[in-house]
């Protein structure tokens, strides 16, 4: 067929992305922490996010 | 019908000798030549003559060429047999260079004469022209219509014959000129050559040296193509119109399969509280929510955060924790909104509002840590874990809408906050990513299919740059 590896791979990213987007997938990073300590919920301030510590953009025009 | 040359008995060629050398002159043209050319010598002979009076002295040495098939050759193309009784060379000359291509004469004694030619690696099968092509014209340039085809004027040059062996159904010999022009409709080239006597027109096809080479059962394997030859079909003609249809079928299958997504994800809202922060609070600023459940299938958590800041930025440090497996999805967001005006006019910058998504989130109950933070924030140092009262993060309008009224500007480092949590949203990200990786391969064919014409014209006297291809 003319086009067989064109149709292929269309077939491979369509299938792909309807799995990802199915299965929940995301392209942005989040952190996945297994087993957050059981303080936090009685002591909040016990736990800093891996975040906590990163400069902060204070900017405008 | 098959020809007489396929099979024996094979025709015997006729032998004379050389007045200038006196080497052995071969016939093959059966009574057709012209012009023969003693091979030893090179000087060019008159044929039609009995004693075959010389018609040019011997070719300088320095100009013998070598033909790929050599003389004699037999050959079967498209069910005849040929043989190549003649050879030459020609060339054109532009700015100092000459760009030369060779010429193999081919003859059978029912077909009567064709002719090969090869420039580069690039070889056309050329059968003389009974009728007169139509001259006509597509805008400024040239052009011929012939046999239902239109061909374009690809370039005119006086070409000179730099060499020439064996017989030729003409007279011919080295250094004969003639106005050559070329007419394109690939893999078709239309040729005519024009001297002070005659107009002769040639159709040229393009034929890949591989099968010359197999026709002729030739050693070896053919020179490779070097360039874009003029009439040389391209690879991608037919192909783009097709890839960019499929292109457009597969986006509609997305298009599709994206709306099924957002017509069937439940977009469950889990969670929707406001708060209020303010860096003159004291105290720890981390809190955690009330529980709240997630149902249905593992999937995504869409956590959106409205806020009214203006010329200000918050930062969230926001962890989600498992209730009951303690599994903790830990990610930020910062908000950041600038507005103003200045001597360009209003501007703005950022946005009030920031959106995350945590990929496959399974059912549970959950709730979420909030630290949130601004300038002139001090994050305090990690305190004891032992429990301490739970700091009562400031309740605004209770759980009511964000929009509620409420003061129009918030003085200080201060902000009001909304948290949503929405399970099972559908994002369209990946398909918007599919369909761009989709839409490169058409790109991609047709960036290459101009390229290709590019080059092609590049050689014309239509070169791109000024309106030809």
């Amino acid at each position: 067929m003319r086009y067989a590896g064109y149709l292929i791979y269309s077939m491979m990213m369509l299938s792909t992305a309807t799995f990802a987007e199915f299965r929940g997938w995301t392209l942005s990073k989040v952190d996945q922490t297994k087993v957050a300590p059981k303080t936090i919920r009685d002591n909040p301030g016990a736990y800093r996010s891996i975040y906590a510590f990163y400069p902060r953009y204070v900017g405008g025009k | 019908m098959s020809s007489p040359l396929v099979g024996p008995p094979v025709a015997k060629a006729k032998a004379m000798f050389c007045p200038n050398c006196g080497g052995p002159v071969e016939f093959r043209g059966f009574g057709h030549a012209l012009t023969v050319v003693c091979p030893q010598c090179l000087s060019v002979l008159d044929a039609s003559s009995p004693l075959l009076k010389i018609v040019q002295e011997a070719q300088d040495a320095q100009s013998r060429r070598t033909p790929l098939i050599p003389l004699g050759q037999r050959g079967k193309w498209a069910g005849t047999t040929w043989e190549v009784i003649g050879f030459q060379t020609r060339g054109v000359e532009e700015d100092g260079i000459v760009y030369e291509w060779e010429e193999y004469l081919l003859f059978n004694p029912y077909k009567g004469f064709r002719y090969l030619t090869n420039y580069q690696g690039h070889w056309n099968f050329v059968t003389p022209v009974e009728s007169l092509p139509e001259r006509r014209a597509i805008g400024s340039r040239p052009a011929v219509f012939f046999e239902g085809c239109l061909y374009k004027h690809f370039s005119g040059a006086q070409a000179t014959t730099s060499f020439v062996l064996g017989e030729f159904p003409w007279r011919v010999k080295a250094g004969e000129e003639v106005l050559a022009d070329d007419f394109v409709h690939p893999p078709s080239v239309l040729s005519s050559e024009t001297t002070s006597d005659e107009v002769t027109w040639s159709r040229g096809e393009y034929t890949p040296g591989p099968e010359i080479w197999k026709a002729f059962a030739l050693p070896g394997s053919a020179p490779r193509p070097q360039g874009v030859y003029l009439n040389q079909p391209s690879p991608y003609v037919g192909k783009i119109g097709g890839t960019w249809k499929l292109f457009g079928l597969m986006l509609l299958a997305l298009f599709v399969i994206a709306g099924m997504f957002g017509a069937l994800s439940r977009g469950d809202k889990v969670f929707d509280e406001h708060y209020r922060y303010s860096t003159a609070d004291r105290g720890e600023p981390s809190f955690v929510t009330k529980v709240f459940d997630i149902d249905g299938r593992t999937s995504n958590l869409e956590v959106t955060i409205n806020t009214n800041l203006i010329n200000n930025w918050a930062y969230f440090n926001l962890t989600l924790i498992n209730e009951g497996t303690g599994d903790a999805f830990d990610f930020g967001r910062e908000v950041t909104y600038y507005t103003g005006s200045d001597s360009d006019g209003a501007w703005s910058e950022g946005g009030q509002a920031s959106t995350a998504i945590i990929p496959r989130v399974p059912a549970g109950r959950y709730y979420l840590r909030v630290e949130p933070e601004m300038e002139g924030s001090e994050t305090p140092p990690v305190t004891a874990a032992k429990p301490t009262p739970t700091p009562t993060p400031t309740p605004l309008f209770g759980s009511g809408n964000f929009s509620r009224p409420r003061p129009a500007t918030v003085i200080g480092k201060s902000v009001y906050y909304e948290i949503v949590l929405r399970h099972d949203v559908a994002t369209y990200g990946w398909f918007w990513f599919a369909a761009l990786l989709l839409l490169l391969p058409p790109i991609f064919s047709t960036i290459r299919s101009i390229a290709f014409e590019t080059k092609r014209w590049s050689t014309s006297d239509y070169p791109p740059t000024s309106g030809g291809g």
